[in-house]
């Protein structure tokens, strides 16, 4: 996972916002969809698909959530500029 | 055991929940009182203070922290570390968290003093799995149970959910079956199960309750507008299902994390119209529980920023008194981007806040945003926000060391509030006390010390009425230090009984102390007990680790300085006082002690034969400045090191006939003794001891003691006629110090055996340090030799000596010499 550790001096966080595909193994349903309102949901299988734009802070912020709610995090993806959604063979492992 | 609190930001008050819980376990009744909170928080000296209690216990002790990723505090966090790494060997901790922290602990792990559970270790097996269904009296076939284990991934609280709603299932395997089938999310599906199977009352109370941190049958009802909440919570307690009392009573309660959390959403799925409401009822609640905090953050929930921004702004103070600074830095950044800058009350919270950080500039720059918003301020606010506006600029002028100007706004402060609400009142005390705190501290600086004594005894005062043992303190510890012009003893009282009451509440090595700390020891320093001084120096230096502003530094730097110089250490001695003269540029505005810092370290010049660098200085300053009595002193120093006694003379007419200004009696003392030397030199030895005998005169009633030492008065005083003077033992003293004994003060009480003497007895014990032979010691007491050996013999008896100087010793020893025994 392209995650950068969370001990950064905060006063330099990167605030640009960027394209996130966060994978969570389930599907989520409509209540805890309310937990996420910044992103976009696909079911991909037996997996959610959570898609947006994010900033650094609102990233952490969604990652506390998963972790809150009990779900279970398969991958999460940074996407380029080129790229405007992710392909299936396309995942980089964690 | 130590549960952290939900999105726990504040270091103080974790740090004082770990305490107080270390406390309740060990249970002796001295130590039962909670610890006190200070404005500042020193963490270094908190951790210590655990460990301390920690060492002090006798049997093992497990120390149980749970929920450690909530604790958001870095600071925190890394004081823990050192807690950790540092503990005594019969204690053990144990640390439960969702996530990693940030937690040094690898020393540990590599000492293999470290335990790790992980996800892995806890997830269960499938055997463990079916005792848990055994356990709840579950029955469910072995693939059953093999199924739920899989779904769940053995994950802990997943099981436990479903053993929930699997309980007086009528149809377990269809249950698991179903579960299994469902590609929902393991939580969100068996919560919304568990949920649905509930009454409709039930549903809807965990519903409106989820968004508080804690709740109780009365809130409850409150929230959900019917009684008999409190049954139901106990029925769900009882139930196990994720509902946990907090009390031994049971009144309080929680939610399981996961719980709560979901319910959190699904209230807002549901009933998303109700939810400001509701925080708003529980914001209500909570006002008049007088619990401030949380009061605020439903308020802030609920989007009602200009009502929040006034609760905040009103209970600042408090809150910051009750050591909840970092809490407030919490709450403000919980406010919208623009709140500060156009609500001019939390402009006032910001200031004091970067106030208490030493952002002084920061913090003149919101005061500003405040005043110029107190006039479109409501009337009834207006009195508040002033009287705030004012305390924070002398808090502001304290920290910088700008004295002038401030103290015509005090006017303000001097009326007592009156025809307000028991609230505003107790809202407006703290503040009132914290004002004249700062009125005080900020005279006493600058030398309106009448008024300084006034005011800070007032706020002393007023703070022990209203239950600020805080402001008590800090007022206290500044009165020490205006006792100045005071006798020795009211100071050393005044600084003894603040250090003392500093002590109970644990604040002796904080900052708020020092005033009194540096004052008792400059004290010590100038009767020249200088052995108990410098413990009270090193103490003074201990207390100011954290820096509070130059002021005090100065103190402790001049005192340091002349403790040198009572040691004949001139070089460290003029090293201090180039560092008090430094820092003396720091302080904005004429300052008390300048003359004297500048006195001084010239004189130091002189005695170390340093004249021509001296004369360089004293050309330097200003006319007023080079009038004032400890300046002249100086100039007589340089000119008795140049060989001009007549000079010496000349400087210090002004002083010895009253005329120059001086900053008290002691420059006065210096000055007979600088031309008692002068006579000397000149010839006149009449003059000359004249001269030492009215400085010693003036400093027998406190024992004064450093002059005479550092005047380099030596010679002339051992040349003294010893009948020709009515101060013998404080001449003697003197001379003690001068060939480097220190005076010592004994704190124990006299021994058992030791009788009182009596006056004849003391009269004759007063002349017993000097060298003045018995018939020498009748005549001056006009009494028979006879009578003078009776009075011998009986204090030798009464002090078990055998001779005279062990007579001495002992009276030293019983402090039966000094100024505090004679009336």
């Amino acid at each position: 996972m392209r995650v950068h550790p969370a001990a950064r001096d905060s006063d330099i966080v990167d605030s640009t916002p960027a394209r996130y595909v966060i994978q969570i193994h389930g599907h989520l349903g409509p209540t805890v969809l309310l937990a996420f309102p910044a992103l976009v949901s696909q079911w991909h299988g037996a997996d959610t698909v959570l898609i947006g734009l994010l900033d650094r802070s609102a990233l952490y912020g969604v990652l506390a959530q998963i972790e809150t709610l009990g779900l279970d995090l398969v991958e999460v993806r940074q996407l380029t500029q080129h790229q405007k959604s992710p392909r299936s063979g396309d995942s980089r492992s964690p | 055991m130590l549960q952290v609190q939900r999105d726990q930001n504040d270091a103080q008050q974790f740090w004082l929940a770990l305490l107080g819980a270390v406390r309740h376990a060990s249970a002796t009744p001295s130590r039962a009182e909670p610890p006190a909170a200070t404005p500042e928080f020193n963490g270094r000296a908190m951790v210590d203070r655990v460990l301390s209690e920690l060492a002090d216990r006798r049997g093992p002790l497990i120390v149980v922290i749970d929920d450690l990723h909530e604790l958001h505090s870095q600071e925190a966090l890394a004081l823990l570390t050192r807690l950790l790494t540092n503990l005594p060997p019969q204690v053990h901790a144990i640390l439960t968290t969702r996530h990693d922290v940030p937690l040094g602990l690898h020393q540990l792990r590599l000492a293999g003093e470290l335990a790790e559970i992980r996800a892995a270790d806890l997830r269960f097996t499938e055997r463990e799995t079916r005792e848990l269904l055994d356990t709840e009296g579950i029955a469910l076939s072995a693939a059953g149970a093999a199924l739920l284990r899989q779904r769940t991934e053995g994950w802990a609280a997943g099981l436990r959910l479903a053993a929930l709603s699997l309980a007086g299932h009528p149809d377990p395997e269809r249950f698991v079956a179903e579960f299994s089938g469902s590609d929902r999310t393991v939580a969100e599906y068996l919560l919304a199960e568990m949920l649905e199977r509930q009454r409709d009352d039930v549903q809807d109370l965990v519903l409106r309750t989820s968004l508080l941190d804690r709740v109780n049958g009365e809130l409850a009802d409150l929230l959900t507008g019917r009684l008999g909440s409190e049954r139901i919570l106990l029925e769900l307690e009882d139930a196990n299902a994720f509902v946990v009392s907090l009390d031994a009573e049971r009144t309080w309660f929680r939610y399981h994390q996961l719980f709560g959390e979901f319910l959190r959403l699904e209230l807002r799925r549901t009933l998303p119209e109700e939810v400001p409401e509701l925080h708003r009822r529980a914001a209500g609640w909570f006002t008049l529980q007088g619990q401030v905090v949380e009061a605020i953050r439903h308020t802030q929930a609920a989007g009602d920023w200009p009502v929040a921004a006034r609760l905040l702004a009103d209970h600042s103070f408090s809150l910051t008194l009750d050591g909840q600074a970092q809490t407030i830095q919490a709450l403000l950044r919980a406010f919208p981007p623009g709140a500060p800058t156009d609500d001019p009350e939390l402009a006032l919270v910001r200031a004091a806040d970067d106030l208490l950080h030493g952002h002084l500039d920061e913090a003149t720059a919101h005061l500003a945003v405040a005043e110029t918003h107190v006039e479109t301020t409501p009337l009834d606010r207006q009195r508040r926000l002033q009287m705030a506006i004012v305390s924070l600029k002398l808090s502001l002028a304290r920290r910088r060391g700008h004295l002038a100007g401030v103290i015509e706004q005090a006017r303000l402060l001097a009326s007592p509030i009156s025809g307000q609400s028991d609230e505003e009142i107790a809202l407006g005390s703290d503040l009132r006390a914290v004002a004249l705190m700062n009125l005080g501290t900020v005279e006493a600086w600058s030398l309106g010390l009448p008024d300084a004594e006034r005011h800070l005894q007032e706020g002393a005062l007023l703070a022990r009425s209203i239950g600020r043992p805080y402001l008590e303190v800090g007022c206290l510890a500044q009165l020490g230090f205006a006792s100045r012009i005071r006798s020795f003893a009211i100071t050393r009282q005044r600084c003894r009984e603040a250090i003392a009451l500093a002590d109970r509440h644990g604040w002796g090595a904080e900052p708020v102390i020092a005033p009194a700390l540096v004052t008792l020891a400059a004290n010590l320093v100038w009767t020249g007990e200088l052995d108990e001084a410098e413990r009270w120096l090193q103490r003074t230096a201990q207390a100011l680790q954290t820096d509070t502003g130059p002021g005090i530094r100065q103190l402790l730097h001049l005192a340091t300085g002349r403790l040198h110089a009572g040691r004949g250490r001139y070089h460290e001695s003029l090293e201090e006082f180039s560092a008090a003269e430094h820092l003396q540029s720091q302080l904005e505005g004429s300052h008390a002690l300048a003359s004297q810092v500048t006195g001084w370290i010239l004189s130091t010049q002189a005695r170390l034969g340093m004249p021509g660098q001296a004369r360089a200085a004293l050309a330097a300053l200003t006319d007023e400045q080079a009038n004032s009595g400890e300046i002249r002193n100086a100039r007589a120093a340089i000119c008795l090191t140049e060989g001009d006694p007549a000079g010496a003379l000349g400087a210090l007419a002004d002083v010895l006939d009253g005329t120059a200004a001086v900053i008290g009696y002691i420059t006065v003392v210096e000055a007979q003794l600088l031309a008692a030397l002068a006579h000397r030199a000149l010839g006149d030895q009449n003059a000359a001891n004249m001269a030492a005998e009215r400085a010693l005169a003036l400093a027998e009633p406190d024992r004064l003691v450093l002059p005479f030492v550092t005047t380099g008065a030596q010679e002339l005083l051992e040349s003294l006629p010893r009948h020709a003077t009515a101060h013998a033992a404080l001449l003697a003293d003197i001379l003690d110090v001068v060939h480097g004994a220190s005076l010592t003060a004994s704190n124990q009480s006299p021994s058992p055996h030791t009788e009182e003497l009596s006056p004849s007895e003391f009269r004759v014990l007063r002349y017993l340090p000097t060298n003045l032979s018995r018939p020498e010691i009748a005549s001056e007491l006009s009494v028979s030799v006879n009578t003078v050996n009776t009075h011998i013999r009986s204090i030798y008896a009464k002090l078990q000596a055998s001779d005279r100087s062990s007579a001495v010793q002992r009276a030293r020893e019983l402090r039966l010499l000094s100024a505090r025994r004679t009336r």
